[in-house]
């Protein structure tokens, strides 16, 4: 049986008069690498606040690693969080971070982290803001794993980094995750990658879920169908997310499987991750959330990480 | 004796003369320069006289007349034993639209076919995959899955995943009446005015309603998607 890393019911988070978030109920199921995707002001950062401790919810609750709430010593030791832009105090040295970060926690590799930011040519006497923002980046996300967490919490963790500098920050987070079947949970903005990346998705938009689940699992539910334009209202079989019409032909991205009948002369592709989160950023009233109709047409073998990684 | 600096010098001659400079190259007494230099001297010479020299400076190495190849370096596939470790290297293909856990087991059938990988080879390691190609971890291990499955590889506990079947291979004589018949249907083809394109639409469609047919045999044969593979 596997916990949930993260799992929050009714959750909600008030600035003000506004709602950041409200009515989130999640359960992320332990050893996958999740992304939370949305447009900018959809909620992501509050999120990943509420669930690393920072923010108290103003409704519903949250709880990390089974069953710990928020916040508390347990899931604080737990879980470690690499905030936006990867912040750093930029006048200490690398040794200097490492000692400060072992002083500061309950439990801190020392050997792990030191060997690694040999790996990464990382001197430990130069002064954390004289980095490249690549190295910065890798020193945060050091620092953060050498507090050995079984959740990695990560907010935009690539989007200032060059393409060589992303590649290599995310083959470390994810050796971690193969390495020690540590759970990652990351804000993105860089859809391309996802895909490669992630196998558990979560959509926010206007501070509600509207996608989430595992991305195999969200795949196989949706296809792309291409057909006449003047037949495209005529569709009703499945639930359409989202429609491009030209004059004469229409693509339809619908709720439907492999094995769904095909109106006769439509075509029916399956969707890429991309394509999938695109259309539902275009209609932010339509949800794909799990439940108990949430089909799953791939083995069920897909999400779990077995033996051979540990 | 004191006249054979005018003999013409052969190709084995130069070849062993660069192993010998390669030799001082790699223990470190000449720079790429200079090694970059002699070679260039030592394949232009023509007679012995224009050989002369080039060790003037050097100690006596005794090297052999062919160098040491360094350890997986050239060579052809299924050639020879090999290190420990997997003979391939996986790759991605963002633009292929081929979900990534395809991509990998069809680069291992791939190099089943080819010959890169025989029996009893070692896939990568899943985390060296993970780290090389910054992929996740579960895609790897689904594709692995997939191969195992298939029956084309069996994981060993603690050591990691080895090859344990070829594909089903046609034999060679058979291979080259089939594509025989193949170029003539072509030659067909072209004359009723099909181009590339046109061939290979109608050969798709042909051969998928040809699987449908015979009830999904390319996927008990470990050829999904790899169907034309066989026949070009």
């Amino acid at each position: 049986m596997t916990m949930n890393i993260i799992e929050t019911s009714g959750l909600g988070k008030r600035y003000g008069s506004t709602w950041a978030l409200r009515e989130c109920t999640l359960a992320i199921p332990a050893g996958h690498v999740a992304a939370l995707v949305g447009p900018n002001g959809a909620g992501k950062t509050t999120l990943l606040n509420l669930a690393v401790g920072l923010a108290d919810p103003s409704a519903g609750g949250v709880t990390v690693l089974g069953d710990k709430p928020a916040g508390s010593p347990a899931a604080l030791d737990g879980i470690a969080f690499v905030a936006q832009d990867t912040p750093l105090y930029k006048n200490l040295s690398a040794a200097d971070m490492l000692h400060l970060t072992r002083n500061l926690n309950r439990r801190f590799d020392q050997r792990y982290a030191e060997s690694r930011l040999g790996e990464l040519g990382i001197p430990l006497n130069r002064k954390a803001g004289k980095l490249s923002g690549g190295q910065q980046a890798q020193l945060a996300l050091t620092l953060a794993l050498g507090r050995r967490p079984r959740l990695l919490v990560l907010d935009e963790p690539v989007a200032m980094l060059d393409p060589v500098a992303r590649h290599d920050f995310m083959a470390t987070v994810l050796t971690a995750a193969a390495d020690d079947g540590v759970s990652v949970l990351l804000s993105s903005h860089v859809l391309a990658e996802l895909e490669r990346v992630a196998d558990y998705l979560i959509l926010l938009s206007l501070g509600r879920v509207q996608v989430a689940g595992e991305v195999d699992g969200l795949l196989a539910c949706h296809r792309l169908l291409t057909g006449p334009a003047a037949e495209a209202d005529r569709y009703t079989e499945r639930p359409v997310v989202h429609a491009r019409r030209g004059q004469a032909q229409a693509h339809l991205l619908v709720r439907a499987g492999a094995d769904d009948p095909v109106p006769p002369g439509w075509e029916t592709h399956p969707v890429d991750l991309e394509e999938l989160v695109m259309a539902y950023l275009r209609e932010p009233g339509a949800a794909a959330l799990p439940g108990p109709a949430r089909g799953r047409a791939l083995p069920p073998e897909t999400g779990e990480p077995s033996e051979v990684t540990r | 004796m004191y006249s054979d600096q005018h003999l013409r010098v052969s190709d084995a001659e130069r070849e062993a003369v660069c192993a010998r400079l390669a030799e001082h190259f790699a223990a470190g007494r000449l720079d790429q320069a200079e090694f970059d230099d002699r070679v260039g001297r030592a394949m232009s010479a023509k007679t012995r006289a224009d050989l002369r020299g080039l060790f003037a400076d050097l100690p006596e190495t005794g090297a052999p007349a062919v160098p040491e190849l360094p350890r997986g370096g050239g060579g052809t596939p299924g050639d020879g034993p090999r290190g420990p470790g997997s003979p391939i290297e996986f790759r991605l293909d963002a633009a292929s639209g081929v979900p990534t856990y395809l991509q990998l087991v069809h680069q291992v059938e791939h190099a089943l076919r080819l010959g890169y990988l025989t029996l009893g080879d070692q896939l990568p390691k899943v985390r060296d995959v993970v780290a090389s190609l910054a992929i996740n971890p579960n895609t790897v291990l689904k594709a692995y899955k997939e191969l195992e499955t298939k029956g084309l590889t069996a994981g060993r506990p603690g050591q990691g995943t080895f090859i344990q079947a070829t594909l089903g291979q046609v034999a060679l004589p058979e291979l080259a009446g089939l594509r025989k018949s193949l170029l003539g249907w072509l030659g067909t083809a072209d004359a009723a005015g099909l181009d590339q394109d046109g061939i290979v639409a109608l050969f798709t469609s042909a051969l998928r309603d040809f699987y449908k047919r015979r009830g999904g045999t390319a996927e008990r044969r470990g050829a999904a998607g790899g169907g034309t593979e066989d026949v070009a």
